[in-house]
């Protein structure tokens, strides 16, 4: 390539500059607004999505040879191969700032889409402002079910939400009590963010429908800095599963904490966040061995799928971390985005959005154990379907659903 | 000293109002929304930091729990509209009416208080209300409120696209507070509150009803915060309670006032007008890098400005007089 | 729990209540502190225990140093001393947690294996962590120290007697900023033997010092500014309170029971329980 990756933006801007509006199709690049919390107690979150964006790029704008959309030659080859490009804002977990960076992005960098968030809250006001000017939001990593039923056009979620997630929790759940494993009584343990507060509800809910007992739910603050006393109630509760819905920082706490007073639940059943974070293992794996948790990645997918351990490679190679279940989705998330764009060869909101309804990958052209990439109308993607993994001797291996598992669960965890 | 006084006042109503038909004339020439996005913050936190001033500048009672109002008044407004239809201009009052009375009971033991033990109290009592709204189910909790869009409508005060409405009425805002402030400058508690300040003790014992003068003080600024919050949340149009509640707006209103000039009338909007554009530019040019240089340069430039001017930023333009006409 | 929160405040209580100056970076020097303690673990090693006393003389360089690069013009402010204060350290914690960001990246950190991490003595079927027992133990020691050495020596007296009048204490030969740059250091080094404790059993990261410090300060208001017994008491009260408030309320709300108990005390002591300023 003798072209320079400066040459094409120097070149873009001059023709961004020049062309008017409706001309734009022509352009040699398309620019992807890319907001997350880069600052603040979340930014290791914004750091990871930044590298697993990039290693998308990579796969879109250079010429790989894996069987996911646009891998093959460079660039969106219907947009006559022009490159992405993407901005980075940061929103630093707040509504607000998310709102005007989406703002900002849209009216300044001209960006012909926006995918983010991390936070749900964010999600809101940032999906609200694509809504009003047009412009396709693509949810790569937020999982709380209210963000799809706001009735948003312009609104797109391949990942599963947290709904999806429980019920498969449970669905693994009534599985395990037909092989005769004693089920029945659960602890709820979430912290009081929009995503603790929505996963706690979806597990509250299931379990009263297919008849678990919950004997404590308890909702814990966020970045608390002592959860002995939540911890103490745990053990005296002493459930067969417990349920913890929390982000790094407070998982952490949890398991030092529970080791702390002697509580050895019979099995512990994540809904992800911190317990698929490479932190929480580096900091108590050890105390870990044969926690369950949910996901929609699993990276012994490799196993069938040779391609999913090359491009953990290349993300490995910028992050010094394997995928996990976030910057998983965030990758998917922006192929699929970058896939409609090139199919809509424009970029033009309206069109970029029925290019994205009309979305079908299948399930092998992803490097997730989904069905298929398909969305609703409310921009869901109803056939993600979300995997159990268990954290066995330093790795997390696939064991429910059946099709999609290589070991049996060993319950109880030790 | 009296004639200045009042030449004074008159000076600063016209420069005011001189300002505030600049102001008023901007968006014909600032299409930009990003730009305009910045100006209706910054208007706000003028007047935000404006009527914080009132209680904690002018008042010396120094607040850092205004976080408490401003989220009372977008939740107030919010709930009202979203269960059970009222419109956000009524809401709107009826927050600011909430927020004055809490003000009112919390002073009755507050004002008991000195230095450090009030400012941790009134830090405390914020906390409070945002743990309450954390688990207040019925109001959201966690989940917040969102608030439904239809469309532009003055009556529900939404607008889609365009942001002139918000920024007229951010600029009435920053102007109302400026002119309460003004006003209540040359009242009988303004004449009290800097008396109070030279010397308490004296204050007392001339029978000067110090205690109602501070109540009024903070009922009038809770008033206007929370209106400033029923603002905020029909601008965002997305509320949760960390992000109306928090800690942080506490620091921000008090950060413009104390940067421009603590108890005085300018100080407010000087410190609003320079702080939130920078924050907001320090955030698009460093906040994505991820590695937290936008905080570097925003805590550097705080730390430089109240150590070189500890008077605010408005003491390089007072000329070398009394401070007590300069006040 | 409640000992260490005695600890961080006692560090506080010197600051912020002895020499009368807001400190509003104190949870960000129980950050530094934390990461002192996990490099020195991470690259050569040393377990948190012995590195704590490397870690408080640290911090009582750090903290003395930040007293006469900042605070000591901070304190010199003619007008609004207060505000000044509150904004430059307020300002000061800003910074260090973005140079935190920079240097040590936002990585989640934690120390996965030291002589206590984990360990338990089990008494009766009370679970007591090691980790937390030491603290504690480390807690009343340096307290006693510390009540020794404000009330016995000349040094500590010559710190109270600062605060309450620089003017006549100069005029004795006494320089101020030299009492003063050893209290600051002295109060970073007990937040560093804080720090060290609980880099054992926290999770350590840029913003870790937040969730902390609202804690640090009611504890210091609660006891009452200008002693150093009432910070250790608060620290008790406050561990107490939030165990029962957990039991009581929904634990999301036990940080409403501290706060309700700090505001309960001050408004029938409005200068906390052991204050006496």
């Amino acid at each position: 390539m003798t072209i320079s990756r400066r040459d094409v933006l120097l070149g873009a801007t001059a023709t961004a500059a020049l062309v008017p509006l409706a001309a734009r199709a022509q352009t040699s690049e398309v620019v992807i607004g890319v907001i997350y919390p880069f600052s603040g107690g979340s930014a290791q979150q914004g750091v990871d999505a930044q590298k697993a964006y990039e290693t998308a790029l990579e796969v879109i704008n250079k010429d790989t040879d894996f069987d996911l959309p646009l891998a093959k030659g460079e660039g969106l080859p219907g947009l006559g191969g022009a490159k992405v490009r993407l901005v980075f804002a940061d929103h630093q977990a707040d509504p607000q700032k998310g709102r005007a960076e989406a703002e900002r992005l849209i009216t300044q960098e001209k960006v012909s889409a926006i995918i983010g968030t991390y936070q749900s809250a964010v999600a809101v006001t940032v999906s609200q402002i694509c809504e009003r000017y047009q412009i396709p939001f693509v949810s790569a990593d937020n999982s709380s079910p209210s963000l799809h039923r706001r009735g948003l056009k312009y609104y797109f979620r391949a990942a599963p939400h947290d709904e999806m997630y429980s019920a498969a929790m449970f669905d693994f759940f009534d599985a395990m009590k037909k092989k005769g494993t004693k089920i029945e009584t659960l602890s709820l343990f979430h912290e009081d963010t929009i995503f603790g507060t929505d996963s706690g509800n979806a597990q509250a809910k299931i379990a009263g429908e297919r008849g678990y007992k919950i004997v404590t739910d308890i909702k814990y603050r966020a970045n608390s800095p002592s959860l002995s006393a939540e911890v103490q109630q745990l053990k005296t509760a002493n459930a067969d599963v417990l349920m913890p819905s929390s982000y790094t920082t407070d998982g952490i706490l949890l398991v030092k904490t529970m080791a702390e007073l002697g509580y050895k639940p019979n099995a512990i059943v994540a809904q992800d966040a911190g317990f698929s974070e490479k932190a929480l293992y580096d900091a108590v794996g050890d105390k870990l061995e044969g926690v369950i948790s949910r996901g929609t990645f699993s990276l012994d997918l490799a196993q069938k799928r040779p391609m999913v351990g090359k491009i953990n490679e290349m993300f490995k190679a910028r992050s010094g971390k394997d995928f996990n279940d976030l910057t998983s989705r965030q990758f998917m998330g922006l192929i699929i985005l970058a896939d409609a764009i090139s199919r809509a060869k424009s970029t033009d909101g309206e069109k970029i959005r029925d290019a994205l309804a009309a979305t079908d990958i299948p399930g092998e052209q992803t490097i997730m154990p989904w069905k298929r990439v398909k969305f609703d109308e409310a921009g869901q993607n109803n056939d993600a379907d979300p995997v159990l993994l268990q954290y066995v001797g330093g790795k997390f291996v696939t064991i429910f659903p059946p099709q999609a598992a290589i070991a049996e669960a060993i319950w109880p965890m030790k | 000293m009296d004639k200045d006084f009042a030449a004074r006042r008159r000076r600063d109503l016209i420069i005011a109002a001189v300002l505030a038909a600049i102001a008023a004339l901007t968006p014909l020439f600032v299409k930009d929304v990003v730009v305009q996005n910045i100006m209706i913050l910054t208007l706000m936190y003028a007047g935000l930091s404006q009527s914080w001033n009132i209680l904690s500048g002018y008042c010396g009672q120094i607040s850092l729990g205004h976080a408490l109002y401003f989220g009372l008044g977008a939740y107030t407004t919010e709930l009202l509209f979203t269960k059970f239809g009222v419109l956000p201009w009524f809401g709107m009052l009826a927050g600011g009416a909430v927020s004055a009375l809490i003000a009112m009971g919390l002073g009755y033991p507050f004002f008991r208080l000195r230095g450090h033990y009030f400012v941790i109290a009134t830090i405390v009592i914020a906390e409070i209300g945002l743990l309450l709204f954390h688990n207040w189910e019925w109001a959201g909790a966690a989940m917040g409120i969102t608030i439904p869009i239809r469309g532009d409508s003055w009556l529900k005060f939404q607008f889609l696209r365009t942001k002139l409405p918000y920024f007229y009425f951010a600029l009435a805002l920053c102007c109302l507070a400026w002119f309460v402030t003004w006003w209540l400058e040359n009242s009988k508690w303004g004449f009290w509150w800097r008396a109070v300040k030279d010397n308490p003790e004296a204050a007392e014992s001339l029978g000067v009803d110090v205690f109602n003068s501070k109540m009024g003080a903070a009922a009038v600024s809770a008033f206007l915060v929370a209106v400033g919050g029923s603002f905020y949340a029909q601008f965002v149009s997305y509320i949760d309670p960390e992000s109306v509640m928090g800690f942080q707006f506490s620091l921000l209103m008090a950060l413009p006032a104390v940067l421009g000039g603590i108890g005085t009338l300018w100080g407010p909007v000087l410190g609003a007008a320079i702080l939130i554009p920078l924050t907001e530019l320090t955030r698009f040019k460093f906040g994505g890098s991820g590695r937290g240089v936008d905080l570097i340069v925003y805590g550097t430039l705080i730390v430089l400005i109240s150590l070189a001017l500890p008077r605010g930023l408005l003491s390089l333009f007072s000329r070398p007089k009394k401070t007590g006409a300069a006040r | 729990m409640g000992l260490l929160y005695g600890l961080i405040a006692v560090g506080l209580a010197l600051i912020f209540g002895l020499m009368d100056v807001t400190n509003f970076a104190h949870g960000e020097f129980l950050m530094i502190a934390m990461y002192l303690s996990f490099f020195l673990f991470a690259f050569f090693a040393i377990d948190p225990l012995l590195s704590a006393p490397l870690v408080a003389a640290a911090l009582f360089v750090f903290g003395a140093v930040i007293y006469l690069l900042l605070v000591r013009f901070a304190m010199r402010a003619k007008a609004n001393a207060g505000m000044v204060q509150i904004f430059t350290t307020f300002g000061l914690a800003i910074v260090m947690r973005g140079l935190a960001q920079y240097f040590f990246t936002p990585d989640y950190r934690s120390i996965p294996q030291s002589w206590l991490g984990g360990k338990t003595i089990s008494i009766a079927g009370i679970f007591l962590p090691e980790p937390q027992l030491v603290g504690a133990l480390v807690s009343i020691l340096a307290f006693v120290g510390l009540y020794f050495f404000i009330h016995r020596t000349d040094f500590g007296r010559a710190i109270e007697a600062t605060r309450e009048d620089p003017g006549a204490v100069a005029l004795v030969g006494i320089d101020k900023n030299r009492v003063f740059a050893f209290g600051w250091g002295l109060g970073a080094a007990l937040v560093g033997l804080a720090g060290a404790i609980m880099a054992v059993f926290f999770y350590i990261y840029p913003d870790v010092g937040a969730s902390f410090a609202l804690i640090a300060y009611v504890t210091v208001a609660l006891g009452g500014f200008g002693s150093v017994f009432g910070a250790f008491a608060g620290g008790i009260i406050v561990g107490l309170v939030e165990a029962v408030t957990a039991l009581v309320l929904p634990p999301s709300l036990k940080s409403v029971g501290i706060y309700a108990v700090y505001l309960l005390v001050v408004f029938i002591r409005p200068r906390g329980l052991f204050g006496s300023i």
